[in-house]
């Protein structure tokens, strides 16, 4: 539907007075991007709502009526808690591991100059342009040719292993805008690179790792396609709902969906109000 | 490994150490409590199974959705709760059965290894159960704790694929026909008006179980489902492959096209007979056998390797006296396996006495058939189906 | 400590090592059991050996050459209306943003933390046969009385759309974003027009967002099967919904591996080129937000 609406602003009017086209594009723009933004928003609308659904049936899909229950119970559905705990712990450990390898590599990527540069941005490159289908499926194909028993560990390691390139992207980007003659001053200094890292890098990345960490808490909690593949028997959130969309969706899935989205909204909330008050720039 | 040691993950190491040496009667021998070295040994004989002859705490039971009785306000299974308050075992009850061949697909890998997959009964249709025996990914029950066993209906005591019921019983019986919405398209009888009446363009789901979709077809085009042949299951197969190519089925499902009916989304689909009374709340929605032929099929309750036998026979046990399997039919409206649930039935539902979705009419059965069970699972016609639906 | 003030050369690989290890193990091998698997042949009951069984992938090119085109296309199209929809909405919050900048990316960014399924099902809903929106279009006969949009290409390519738009629209906004206003007014002023402006000078920078954001889009979506499941037909089913389906379902995993190989090896070759053509620094840099 929106596919339609869509187009670029106006280009092709420039016979009109400058002035006109500016103001027009002015406001075609600004309500392009409010009809981007319904649409953008108009699921999570859906979401929220549906989380207030007494729905007739096993299907949450059509509106019934309107009730607290969900949220006063929200794990009143069987195997939901197991599923929302296991994502979580899969999400803080592969984070925390993902988050130490990756700022490691990123270190070494923006500090030091080394042989093989080109083929690291390569191993980092590669795990972000496939698709999650080939990477599910080829963990799989090494688990099943050397009989690993699929659950816990074998979604650990598939989660530590997509998180780490985007903790090094991030991580270095936030890096590369530092000034480096800080370090080399303390190295004078200190003289230990242990005290310079504690002392001078880690405070300079600190923000930076901890955007790396929450990002890939957040890709963790959210992956389905490579989890689907790894998992065996267990269960995280996304794979309940899935399995929940063919045999019966219960509201209590937007519940869940609701308070992850809120507290992640909060967070970045925090992350925005905290940038504020240090600069007035900077990126989310 | 940094995951707490949990006894399922106990039971599934023990099972990967059987699985080094390589035997199955070794990896059965591992399931029944692996922990305590409790032994599961198989006799020659006739199938005749000593196992650990004390109950778990917990059984975890794999089924379909609308296969077994709750009480919609408390959420609850009375079944389940009653068998807790008989015997102390605690059921965990996952509705995770939607098709058997991607249960079948979900847990193949493991079963393959050996691992322990944390169910201790599933329940699965007929040709899959034959798959799995020559797998060797199931364990025989124990029949010295199921002597209500002797109320299985005479006509299914002994499939070819399993002819002395070692490893399966009976869960329930069910009818493959027609649910249409009689409200925005009338009334929908015959597989032709599912395949090409214009007005269900789009409106029409298929189900992903090749017996049932390939059987109502082969049946309608007047072909024999309960011996295929090639020529018969090919002409069948183009037919199916017009109605998708015509925009005419807008899905193919497992139990899930309940929930498409149930919205409205789709007008009519394939059905499976109990769905009906028990998944859909509107009376509008309503089954119908097919008269060129409805497919009549048994799904059964089945121990994968790894789970705990003597507690699973313990339930099979429960639900085969009349009176619990009578609860059970009156609520999912499927056709018990059990002799006497019949007599039982009128104190849990009156209405459901002599409903012949639970116990079929002759007339009814008349226009019923057995799929074929090689064809069932034929490989040159599972990819051949597979094409078609897609994936 | 003296051991790196010897050895500082050695410091960079110590720091790569655990990292790349995690990788090449959890990575590329896999890559490696996954053309061994591809090439192996037998059935479900007798295993699956290695031998040489090059018929899968003629398989992968005869039986699923639709699945593999109509995924290309789909992702094609959902990469273009995501750009287009991005684009303005970026280049709005990039220079009329202001003060309110980081709350309406974040807004951008807020779908991304419901997660992907739970997205996917509310579409459902808002698009189904008898919702508010078919409703609506029906009044506004836009669609017919009998058509819908539940079960549509439409609903498919706009369900994939809508998922990985996030990885367009940021990049897209960092990129704008670091535009420097001052060149943009200069441009203003020597071309003595917006759009003549925009075309020279701001689009041109705002590249590498473009570079990093047909990526980041086009590859997930190519692979995708979640839409095409939950909002399709047997019709929209894309060569995703075939790998996990013969991975999960049929357990065929030759087959599966086979397709996934061809999947894998046709974006590689894609996205090298284009890395090449771009720089790998600039389309990663680009992907960080």
């Amino acid at each position: 539907m929106s596919i339609a609406a869509e187009q670029l602003p106006a280009p092709r009017r420039f016979d009109l007075s400058a002035r006109a086209v500016a103001a027009a594009r002015h406001h075609l723009l600004t309500l392009f991007a409010i009809l981007a933004l319904v649409y953008l928003l108009l699921p999570i609308a859906v979401v929220v709502a549906f989380s207030f659904n007494d729905p007739v049936g096993r299907f949450n899909f059509t509106w019934g009526s309107f009730t607290l229950d969900n949220w006063a119970n929200p794990f009143g559905f069987p195997d939901l808690r197991g599923a929302v705990v296991l994502s979580l712990e899969i999400a803080a450990l592969s984070s925390i591991a993902a988050t130490i390898l990756g700022t490691l590599i990123a270190l070494a990527l923006v500090r030091y100059h080394f042989r093989g540069r080109g083929a690291t941005n390569l191993l980092i490159f590669l795990p972000m342009a496939s698709p999650e289908i080939v990477m599910g499926s080829s963990l799989l194909t090494l688990f099943l040719n050397y009989s690993i028993p699929l659950g816990f560990a074998t979604i650990l390691i598939a989660h530590i292993m997509f998180n780490i390139s985007y903790v090094v992207v991030t991580v270095r980007a936030r890096l590369a805008g530092h000034d480096r003659h800080l370090e080399e001053a303390a190295m004078d200094l200190f003289a230990t690179p242990w005290a310079t890292f504690y002392r001078v890098t880690l405070p300079l990345i600190a923000p930076g790792v901890l955007a790396a960490g929450l990002l890939a808490f957040a890709l963790s909690v959210d992956d389905f396609v490579i989890t689907y593949l790894v998992s065996g028997s267990d269960q995280t959130f996304p794979l309940f709902v899935w399995g929940a969309a063919r045999v019966a969706v219960p509201p209590q899935i937007n519940v869940i969906g609701t308070m992850v989205f809120a507290a992640a909204l909060v967070l970045m909330f925090l992350n925005i109000a905290f940038q504020w008050r240090r600069s007035p720039k900077g990126a989310a | 490994m940094m995951d707490p040691i949990t006894r399922r993950e106990l039971l599934r190491r023990a099972a990967l150490g059987g699985a080094a040496v390589s035997l199955p009667s070794l990896l059965a021998a591992c399931g029944g409590d692996g922990i305590e070295g409790q032994e599961t040994t198989t006799g020659e004989a006739a199938g005749t199974t000593t196992v650990s002859q004390e109950l778990a705490d917990q059984l975890v039971i794999a089924n379909w959705t609308f296969y077994i009785d709750i009480n919609e306000k408390t959420k609850k299974r009375p079944t389940l709760e009653q068998f807790k308050r008989d015997t102390g075992v605690s059921v965990r009850y996952i509705e995770e059965v939607n098709d058997n061949e991607e249960w079948f697909g979900k847990y193949q890998a493991q079963l393959k290894a050996g691992d322990d997959i944390g169910r201790d009964i599933v329940v699965l249709s007929d040709w899959m159960v034959a798959r799995m025996i020559k797998l060797g990914y199931l364990q025989k029950k124990d029949k010295s704790a199921i002597p209500n066993e002797e109320n299985l209906q005479d006509a299914l005591k002994s499939p070819g694929w399993d002819p002395n019921r070692d490893y399966s019983l009976p869960w329930q019986s069910g009818l493959t026909g027609i649910a249409y919405n009689k409200k925005t398209i009338g009334k929908v009888t015959t597989m032709d008006q599912l395949l090409t009446d214009p007005k269900l363009k789009g409106k029409v789901t298929f189900l992903t179980e090749m017996p049932d979709t390939m059987g109502l077809l082969i049946a309608a085009q007047g072909g024999d489902p309960e011996n295929v042949t090639d020529e018969a299951f090919d002409s069948a197969i183009s037919a199916l492959q017009d109605a998708v190519d015509s925009g005419q089925i807008r899905r193919f499902t497992g139990n899930d096209y309940v929930e498409d009916l149930a919205s409205g989304n789709v007008w009519a689909a394939m059905a499976w007979s109990g769905d009906v009374a028990a998944g859909i709340d509107n009376p509008n929605i309503e089954f119908t056998v097919v008269d060129t032929g409805s497919h009549i099929w048994t799904d059964n309750m089945l121990i994968p390797n790894g789970g705990d036998v003597f507690t699973a026979s313990t339930f099979m046990n429960y639900v085969y006296d009349p009176v619990k399997a009578a609860q059970i039919a009156a609520y999912i409206y499927y056709v018990t396996p059990v002799k006497g649930a019949e007599d039982q039935i009128a104190q849990f539902d009156e209405t459901a006495v002599g409903n012949p979705l639970i116990f079929p009419t002759e007339e009814m059965l008349s226009k019923t058939f057995i799929f074929d069970a090689d064809a069932a699972d034929k490989a040159e016609y599972k990819e051949k189906f597979q094409a078609v639906i897609g994936a | 400590m003296n051991f790196f003030h010897r050895h500082r050369a050695l410091v960079p690989y110590l720091l790569l090592l655990p990292g790349l290890a995690w990788l090449a193990l959890f990575f590329v091998v896999p890559m490696y059991y996954l053309g061994y698997t591809s090439l192996q042949a037998g059935d479900l009951f007798s295993g699956y050996t290695f031998a040489w069984a090059w018929d899968n992938y003629s398989d992968a090119f005869t039986l699923y050459r639709g699945h593999f085109i109509r995924s290309l296309e789909y992702a094609g199209v959902a990469t273009l209306a995501a750009f287009l929809i991005s684009y303005p909405l970026a280049y709005w919050i990039a220079f009329r943003g202001g003060r309110w900048k980081n709350f309406l990316l974040l807004l951008v960014i807020a779908p991304f933390f419901v997660t992907y399924l739970i997205r996917t099902l509310a579409w459902k809903t808002i698009l189904a046969d008898q919702g508010f929106v078919v409703d609506a279009l029906r009044t506004l006969h836009l669609v017919g009385e009998d058509g819908r949009l539940l079960a549509t290409t439409t609903a498919v390519v706009a369900g994939i759309t809508y998922n990985f738009l996030p990885f367009m629209a940021l990049p897209l906004y960092v990129s704008l974003e670091q535009i420097d206003k001052r060149l943009i007014e200069a441009a203003q002023d020597l071309y003595a027009s917006r759009v003549k402006a925009f075309l020279r000078v701001t689009f041109p920078l705002s590249l590498p967002g473009v570079f990093a954001g047909t990526l980041l889009t086009f590859i997930p979506a190519a692979g995708d099967f979640i839409n095409a499941e939950l909002l399709g037909t047997p019709r929209q089913l894309m060569i995703g919904n075939v790998i996990q389906s013969q991975f999960k379902e049929v357990a065929n995993y030759p087959q599966a591996a086979a397709l996934s190989f061809v999947l894998m090896a046709g974006i590689v070759i894609a996205v090298l080129l284009y890395a090449r053509a771009v720089g790998s620094e600039r389309v990663t840099a680009g992907t960080a937000a």
